[in-house]
């Protein structure tokens, strides 16, 4: 039919595809009804299928979940149209309230349906929970689940918890541990942790000195380190093998699968003391927020009650990847289904103290032009 | 229909070839242009913007100039050229004989080369670091054998090198082989015939003849190792930082877009006007034999 192709009869061969390709798309124009669908878009954890095969079968639903490896880039995806694809986002408590909804990305969540939940948690996440609001503090925005402390992380067999904690950042500081540390490259957290170590809170609007100090840090840091990586695996690689004795950046949640591989000399350190009021350490919390997707599919709502179930919250705390404490563990029943090994690999015997000694991750008003001098200091690496 | 067939020339746009290569064009232009057009629209907006809509500035390639990101740049295309002329030195013995001595053998060679590229580039470079890493393959075999201890392989620029010459090898190879299977073994006689020593032979003759080959391979190498990420991240432990790590970082932690974008354009250009400059040199045609 091709061989005395004519304009007439090609414009008939397009005109049978066009109508077939969009015969194909016509659900999608037609705006289907998504009851029977679920898209997550989540740090690593609930994208696992100990998470999501019991809700598939449950709900007789199409879950499709892709992990995120950074809050910003999941952010940057969202405002680039991606609003359109997930119905929840699983990002670090600050972006909720002060990023996403500002923006109109996600939206609020029925408080009379979820507040129970919060009753439920450890102490300080009861309501009204400051991340979990908006600015008014009238909206609820998500659900919280996951948290940790996080600052660095060392091989106690050759650094004692007790001298890294009276230390601190400082530790990186010393001279004698130059080339025996790691960076591990999550840009965001390692200027958070450059701040504290440069004795400057991160969270606060700093002046021209204080943002040249902590570039200043970043250079020390960097020319310090041994290697550079933004692979947890690699960094406890490295620290079990010796090649290192610390890292810079790392807590929980980087620590806890080495520890629960059999590896307790890996540990998160929180600092005993620091910049923010007195305090040396973070914590971070997920947000799980609904999506403000024009087609919002309604099985949000219900997952964000199934993950509240206390073997859906073990699942969740010992997904693959990483494993966490999870705000849930304040309900004795939740609390039953750890055993000793697992409560030792997320280091629950300091888990408060060391909550106690940290402040709530937050976003850093100067973090552009903070990172400009920190990206310069990476690239003019002495390696 | 009769206008179009009694004329000998039909407008570009009524040819039946053209009419078919058409919804390709059309999804190639949208798939592959336009990201690229957004792309360079990008690097034109003012730092830190979301948007398309702005008055466009220079603004991203000054800052870019002025900051110390020419370090990336002159590390990334310095890798790049090193690994080339690695690379050629290492395959040049290896093509020259799977061409010419190796006979059946070379099939064998070629399916040894081939089949770890089955297997995803960070999971064999992640086996590196389990033979250079400190207690790994070879220290901890030095050690239990001779009882010496190594001071650490693993990131360094070396180590970086070893990546890049390992993951890239076949992509130089193959080319080469090709090249130098299209150098006639009586030419290289008649030379000798002539009084030519092996030195001139393999520079008047072998070299000029397998070129084509040897750009391709050399072109390929050096524009997947200036593109490269993960050997300076799992060997090199950011030893040093690739310009691609800066464009991945602008666009995420950085929140950068327009950054990112120029950076983008430039590693474009850049590497662009190389290739072109090299593609003038080699004739497509006569590597497939059309002449």
């Amino acid at each position: 039919m091709f061989d005395r192709l004519s304009r007439r009869n090609f414009l008939q061969q397009t005109g049978i595809w066009a109508a077939a390709a969009a015969a194909g798309s016509l659900p999608r124009l037609a705006h289907a009804a998504r009851e029977k669908e679920l898209n997550i878009f989540c740090w690593e954890g609930y994208n696992s299928d100990e998470v999501l095969d019991p809700f598939r079968r449950e709900f007789d639903a199409t879950v499709r979940a892709e992990g995120l490896i950074s809050d910003p880039d999941a952010i940057n995806r969202l405002r680039a149209g991606e609003d359109n694809v997930w119905d929840l986002l699983n990002v670090n408590n600050p972006w909720a309230r002060e990023i996403l909804y500002p923006e109109k990305l996600i939206k609020p969540i029925p408080r009379d349906r979820f507040e129970p939940y919060f009753e439920k948690m450890l102490p300080q996440f009861h309501p009204p929970y400051h991340w979990a609001m908006d600015d008014g503090g009238t909206e609820l925005l998500g659900m919280v689940q996951r948290f940790g402390p996080f600052s660095f992380v060392v091989n106690t067999d050759k650094i004692s918890r007790e001298m890294a904690e009276d230390q601190g950042f400082k530790l990186f500081l010393d001279p004698a541990m130059k080339d025996r540390y790691g960076v591990l490259t999550y840009d965001n957290w390692n200027i958070y942790h450059m701040c504290i170590t440069a004795d400057i809170d991160p969270f606060v609007k700093h002046t021209p000195e204080q943002i040249a100090a902590v570039g200043e840090t970043a250079r020390q840091i960097f020319n310090g380190a041994k290697l550079l990586t933004d692979d947890l695996a690699q960094m406890n690689l490295a620290l079990i093998n010796g090649e290192i004795d610390a890292y810079f950046t790392g807590g929980t949640y980087t620590a806890s699968p080495a520890r629960f591989d059999g590896a307790t000399n890996v540990r998160g350190i929180t600092p005993k003391s620091g910049p923010i009021n007195g305090k040396g350490g973070i914590v971070w919390i997920e947000v799980t927020s609904v999506v403000n997707n024009p087609q919002v599919s309604p099985l949000a709502e219900e997952f964000l009650s199934y993950i509240n179930r206390p073997e859906v919250s073990k699942a969740v705390a010992f997904a693959e990847g990483t494993y966490n404490p999870v705000t849930q563990m304040g309900n004795p029943e939740v609390m039953a289904l750890f055993d000793e090994d697992e409560l030792d690999a997320i280091q629950w015997d300091t888990l408060e103290e060391e909550m106690e000694r940290s402040v709530d991750y937050d976003i850093n008003p100067d973090y552009a032009e903070m990172y400009s001098l920190y990206a310069a200091a990476k690239r003019a690496r002495e390696g | 229909m009769a206008a179009e067939r009694s004329g000998d020339h039909v407008s570009w746009y009524r040819q039946a070839g053209m009419l078919c290569a058409m919804p390709v064009t059309i999804f190639f232009i949208v798939g592959f242009v336009g990201p690229l057009l957004m792309v360079l629209a990008y690097s034109f907006m003012p730092p830190r913007s979301f948007s398309l809509f702005q008055a466009p500035t220079l603004a991203n390639y000054k800052a870019i100039i002025a900051d110390s990101y020419y370090i990336s740049f002159l590390w990334s295309f310095g890798l790049a050229c090193v690994t080339v002329i690695l690379l050629f030195a290492i395959c040049y013995p290896i093509a020259y004989g799977m061409t010419k001595l190796f006979g059946r053998w070379a099939n064998l060679i070629t399916a040894l080369i081939a089949v770890p590229l089955l297997i995803s580039e960070n999971i064999r470079l992640f086996g590196w670091v389990l033979v250079l890493v400190k207690q790994g393959v070879i220290d901890g075999g030095l050690q239990a054998l001779f009882g010496v201890e190594l001071s650490g392989m693993l990131y360094t620029v070396p180590a970086i090198l070893l990546g890049l010459v390992y993951v890239y090898l076949p992509f130089m190879l193959f080319p080469l082989v090709i090249g130098l299977s299209m150098v006639p073994d009586s030419l290289k006689e008649a030379a000798f015939d002539l009084g030519a020593n092996r030195w001139q032979v393999f520079r008047e003759v072998e070299l000029p003849l397998a070129m084509p080959g040897i750009l391709i391979g050399g072109i390929l190498t050096f524009v997947l190792a200036l593109g490269s990420l993960a050997e300076a991240k799992i060997l090199g432990g950011k030893a040093i930082i690739m310009i691609v790590d800066d464009i991945e970082n602008a666009f995420t932690f950085g929140q950068n877009w327009p950054r990112g974008s120029a950076l983008s354009v430039l590693l474009i250009v850049l590497s662009g006007l190389i290739v072109l400059f090299l593609f003038r040199r080699i004739d497509l045609d006569r590597i497939i034999g059309r002449r």
